[in-house]
């Protein structure tokens, strides 16, 4: 069953067209890189998925939910599908526990004793649990950005989006995120993750999907789009960036 | 008669006086900071009737004199509409009505100072947005805004010595009439602008003490902890 259905997905951005109809699948436990030039749409393509931009036209189905309907209840379908932020964007006022159980406690009524033990879970296994009453403030982006990972996974979404979550740390960071994100795709989470890293892309997605000028030029597994990559424009950019 | 014979024989009188401005300011600030944050949600609100009640209130006040606006309420409004009220009543409705213009600016300002990644980050872990206004923008608002709300506050303080047109016993009107009896204009003066001093000096080492308690930088031993 595909947890996600994308069709014909526009989106202007005044009289600009960002998105010139795409379509896409993604089956339960896919782990979907998409790649492409700055610029090219992946990042507003994947802000459709959750709604934070409204497609002009299109549809999107996450889970059977059609999250592009107008009467769609958006804060029931958005507990179900975690985003990181290339910027990390977490609360700078709360704790990195607080951080984490805002969401089940607000939105799921969780009680606090339950959340708690969850976030403390959740940040051990990303390697932070002794950072648990810090201010964000004063972790490195390498920690913020797996706090921000573990405040996601902390609603058990059935969908994880990544928004170039190594784009804004500093090199030795990279690993450390980058090893969080492959253990979850490894547990089976379904992904789609907007990256640079080309090496990971190969080595985790189960498909690449190269983005260019608002369109999905070529999909495949990463052997075939790395490897043997059909179309010119893909080629041009592979051999820029790897 | 000495500066020390003069301070002690109107020491009492200050003091009322004192206890009157501070009253007005303190009831005034209270009012002002719940209108300003009203006026300001109004104001960002996407249902643009809210958005031209609070945009038109703002522009009536920044665009009228407070002293214009204090003989409009005690004067023109009681006649209008037929009933009195005491000078201190229509100095607060005048001066919470003043600053609480000026407030929705600042907290307008704040809310928009924070960065757009923070509403989209609560959104997307499922909150609604007037969740994510209350636990999320808010809080890092009211932080960037605590020297501009300090400022105002002081501003504040000093308006309240036009209350005194309307003859509210305040710290500028006592002066004006101790002044009446003893001739000592440089003395009172200088009194009632140290009592002034004193108030709003003993104000901004508070707000200076606020910022750092609220600072979102963690000193060293705490990060420790």
């Amino acid at each position: 069953m595909s947890r996600v259905k994308i069709r014909n997905l526009h989106k202007y951005f005044g009289k600009n067209e960002v998105l010139r109809g795409m379509d896409l699948d993604v089956a339960e436990g896919e782990v979907i890189c998409l790649i492409g030039p700055s610029g090219s749409g992946k990042s507003t393509f994947l802000r459709c998925i959750n709604s934070l931009e409204q497609p002009t036209d299109g549809t999107v189905e996450v889970d059977g939910n059609l999250i592009t309907d107008k009467h769609a209840k958006l804060d029931k379908i958005r507990e179900n599908i975690g985003m990181v932020f290339q910027q990390f964007n977490l609360f700078p006022h709360l704790t990195v526990l607080k951080n984490i159980t805002m969401a089940p406690m607000h939105c799921k009524k969780m009680p606090r004793a339950e959340a708690e033990a969850k976030a403390m879970a959740l940040l051990e296994s990303v390697g932070l649990e002794e950072k648990a009453n810090a201010l964000p403030g004063s972790l490195s982006g390498g920690q913020q950005q797996r706090v921000a990972i573990a405040r996601a996974l902390a609603m058990d979404p059935a969908l994880m989006l990544f928004d170039e979550p190594t784009s804004a740390l500093d090199p030795e960071m990279v690993g450390d995120v980058l090893e969080v994100m492959r253990r979850l795709a490894n547990e089976g989470m379904t992904m789609i993750i907007v990256t640079h890293e080309m090496g990971f892309a190969r080595e985790v997605a189960s498909r690449v999907v190269f983005i260019d000028g608002g369109v999905i030029v070529e999909e495949g597994p990463p052997a075939q789009v790395f490897g043997n990559p059909q179309h010119q424009r893909t080629r041009a950019f592979l051999e820029k960036v790897l | 008669m000495s500066f020390i014979e003069l301070l002690g024989e109107s020491w009492p009188r200050f003091l009322s006086g004192m206890g009157i401005t501070l009253e007005l300011s303190v009831i005034s600030l209270i009012i002002a900071m719940f209108i300003g944050l009203g006026s300001c949600l109004l104001n960002i609100s996407k249902l643009w009737p809210l958005h031209f009640i609070s945009q038109c209130y703002i522009n009536i006040i920044r665009g009228t004199p407070l002293l214009v606006q204090t003989f409009f309420i005690y004067f023109g409004v009681t006649k209008a509409i037929g009933f009195t009220m005491t000078a201190l009543q229509a100095g607060i409705i005048a001066l919470s009505l003043n600053a609480g213009a000026y407030l929705s600016e600042i907290f307008r300002g704040g809310i928009e100072a924070v960065p757009a990644g923070q509403m989209e980050a609560a959104r997307s872990l499922g909150l609604s947005k007037s969740a994510a206004m209350l636990r999320v923008i808010l809080p890092q608002a009211l932080r960037i805004v605590v020297p501009s709300v300090a400022n105002q506050c002081i501003i504040t303080i000093k308006d309240t010595s036009i209350i005194s047109v309307i003859g509210l016993y305040e710290l500028t009107y006592i002066g004006k009439q101790i002044i009446a009896t003893t001739f000592r204009s440089f003395e009172v003066w200088v009194m009632v602008g140290v009592f002034y001093f004193i108030i709003i000096y003993a104000l901004t080492k508070l707000s200076k003490l606020l910022e750092r308690r609220i600072s979102l930088v963690q000193s060293e031993d705490s990060q420790s902890a």
